[in-house]
């Protein structure tokens, strides 16, 4: 028993990583119909950033905020540069970051190798602690949940509550009325692709901890990612929300318990919402 | 190969240049230019033997996407992972000592089950979900195929030892290999050709720009996806097992995410919804893998950056420029009422334009 509630930790640990990359995806989509295929490249490249900084400077949390700052300022630039270029063409767009996975990748390659890197946590948060029950669990993978959740919660606040999420929700809804408000809708969708960017860093920086950083994982990620919004549907907050903690418990699961086919985990729900609900569990319409 | 267009289809555009009414001939003798060139290669063996071989291998999967992102609008992002579906479906029962020949029966049959299970879930999604989808059942494939170990042999793979034996052609000998391949890849060609000129063919353009209309035409649009889908689907099994017995060895990074891209990339590169568009675009990027990268070390950054520059500025692809090109020099007026690439609707392929979607009149030039 004990051995399944530590499995549903680490299950959930990696449904709090799977939901920061989601979320950032969900959002691109859901405001600016960009479907980001270098999400996963933007996850490593973050990864990658917060592990020099953190031999640099010497302090974890200083690397998870550098990663997520370069990684925004990255964004800004690639919306800038590149995206508003292809404004409205969806499929111009995706294969256009489809040819980004493979520069960010091959330079992330140049620079940090191709060996495994993996981030250390800093003091305490490498210890472990005893939960009610007897279970020892590792503080990271605690603090990870933890700081996923505040996360969540601090995006849900910023999308419902404030005057910003106001916008970002019109803007999924009608981007024309939007703009007929006056409101600039250009700096929106630049914002919302630095924030996207912003979330996979830091998701990059804190999945570095208990997921290796290497060429690859950010197509392992990018698939957790899109399995996670197709369940969650696409465009939907809440939906990443649901479809990170579905595909995160499931996967880590079936990791645990059958090796071999841990993949069928992923498979099953993509193939069971795909029948049931193609639009996703929580999305409006099928995209 | 478009040598048997009839007559009636020669564009009637009044008066024609000396270019245009030699026009039927260009794309013959441009086949049996490469053809020729093809055969010279693969008959001196080698390095260079080997890589047209593999670009021969790569395009018949690449013009699966080809056909199915052009034709269809549905664009496959999980291509390289079903050829690798269909090389483990030879090296596995081959691992067990299964004959060569059973073994590929046996590869076709697996992959042509998983084409039809995944076809049902494919025609349920459109647009961008189902670049998505595939890419989510191709990184699935792979995590089986490195995950799997019992079955797959896990990241060492699995080792092939004998290639089959066709009456007196041994395909053991790497030449007789090679023109194997280059047997099927104009079968493949051919088999496509006919195939998008057909009714069949046509409605499934006709899906593609407008769905809901061949639906209320009466058109089953579903069914005509779903066969496309497996079409495509098996054209990259066959590649596979082109490939498998090439390079005698199959590891799962070969159905990884980035030689997924790689395929998509070839197809539109070349040129969604032609048909040559796609084995121009696996020429090209099998250059830049494998001549580029001999005296480059950093050859996939420039491969992103010029991918990036034909989505920007050449949407429809390298083959869409060469057809442009020809089409200006024969002085034949674009036709009206074609799609720009602003003009696709959101959810629709936007690597689309006016070479991609031709007028049957103009079938031979864009071909």
């Amino acid at each position: 028993m004990n051995q399944f509630i530590v499995q549903t930790l680490n299950g959930l640990t990696l449904a709090g990583i799977m939901f920061l990359v989601s979320s950032g995806f969900t959002l691109v989509f859901g405001v600016m119909r960009i479907t980001n295929l270098a999400h996963g490249a933007i996850y490593l490249l973050g990864g990658y950033i917060a592990y020099s900084t953190i031999q640099l400077v010497g302090n974890f949390f200083v690397g998870v905020i550098v990663a997520g700052v370069a990684m925004a300022l990255l964004g800004i630039v690639l919306e800038r540069t590149l995206i508003k270029r292809m404004r409205g063409q969806v499929m111009a767009e995706l294969l256009a970051t489809l040819g980004l996975v493979y520069v960010m990748n091959d330079l992330a390659l140049a620079i940090w190798g191709g060996d495994p890197l993996s981030l250390r946590l800093p003091g305490v948060l490498r210890e472990s602690s005893t939960l009610p029950g007897g279970i020892v669990y590792p503080n990271g993978r605690l603090f990870i949940l933890v700081l996923a959740v505040a996360i969540g919660l601090a995006l849900y606040f910023l999308l419902r509550r404030t005057r910003v999420g106001a916008i970002v929700r019109a803007g999924v809804d009608n981007k024309a009325m939007v703009s007929a408000m006056g409101i600039n809708v250009r700096l929106v969708f630049t914002m919302v692709f630095a924030l996207g960017a912003l979330l996979a860093g830091v998701g990059g920086a804190l999945g570095g901890t208990v997921l290796s950083l290497a060429p690859n994982a950010d197509a392992e990620i990018l698939t957790f990612a899109l399995v996670v919004v197709i369940v969650g549907g696409l465009g939907s907050f809440e939906g990443a929300v649901l479809g990170s903690l579905i595909v995160g418990l499931l996967s880590n699961y079936g990791q645990a318990y059958f090796p071999a086919l841990a993949y069928f985990a992923l498979f099953a729900p993509l193939v069971l919402v795909l029948l049931v609900r193609p639009q996703g569990l929580l999305g409006r319409t099928a995209a | 190969m478009s040598t048997h267009a009839p007559e009636t289809r020669v564009a009637s555009t009044g008066q024609q240049s000396f270019l245009a009414r030699q026009q039927r001939w260009v794309p013959l003798l441009a086949a049996l230019a490469f053809l020729l060139i093809a055969s010279s290669y693969l008959y001196r063996g080698g390095f260079y033997g080997q890589l047209v071989t593999q670009m021969l291998i790569f395009a018949i999967a690449a013009m699966g996407v080809g056909f199915l992102g052009g034709y269809g609008g549905m664009v496959s992002l999980g291509q390289a992972s079903f050829l690798g579906l269909g090389a483990y479906g030879v090296a596995v029962p081959m691992a067990d000592g299964t004959g060569p020949w059973t073994a590929v029966a046996i590869s076709l049959v697996v992959t042509l089950a998983v084409a039809l299970v995944t076809g049902l879930l494919a025609v349920r999604v459109r647009g961008i979900s189902f670049v998505i989808m595939t890419l989510a059942l191709g990184q699935i494939l792979f995590g089986l195929a490195s995950s799997w170990v019992d079955l797959s042999g896990g990241d060492n793979g699995l080792i092939i030892p004998v290639a089959p034996v066709l009456g007196p052609l041994d395909l053991n000998d790497p030449t007789v290999l090679s023109f194997a391949v280059l047997v099927v890849f104009v079968l493949a060609a051919l088999a496509l050709r006919t195939f998008v000129a057909s009714p069949f063919g046509l409605a499934l353009r006709g899906i593609k720009s407008n769905e809901q209309r061949l639906k209320t035409l009466g058109y089953a649009t579903r069914l005509h996806l779903y066969i496309s889908w497996v079409i495509s689907v098996m054209f990259a099994g066959v590649a596979g097992i082109l490939f498998v017995f090439t390079n005698g060895l199959i590891t799962p990074t070969a159905l990884d995410f980035g030689h997924n891209g790689i395929v998509t990339l070839m197809a539109v590169i070349g040129g969604l919804g032609t048909l040559w568009g796609p084995t121009v675009g696996a020429i090209v990027i099998m250059l830049f893998q494998n001549y580029l990268s001999l005296y480059f070390e950093r050859w996939a950054t420039v491969m992103g950056i010029a991918f990036v520059a034909v989505v920007i500025f050449a949407p429809e692809g390298l083959w869409g420029l060469v057809t442009k090109f020809a089409r200006r020099l024969t002085r034949q007026k674009p036709q009206p009422g074609q799609l720009g690439i602003n003009e696709v609707p959101v959810g629709g392929s936007a690597a689309e334009t006016d070479t991609t979607m031709p007028d049957p009149t103009t079938e031979k030039v864009q071909q």
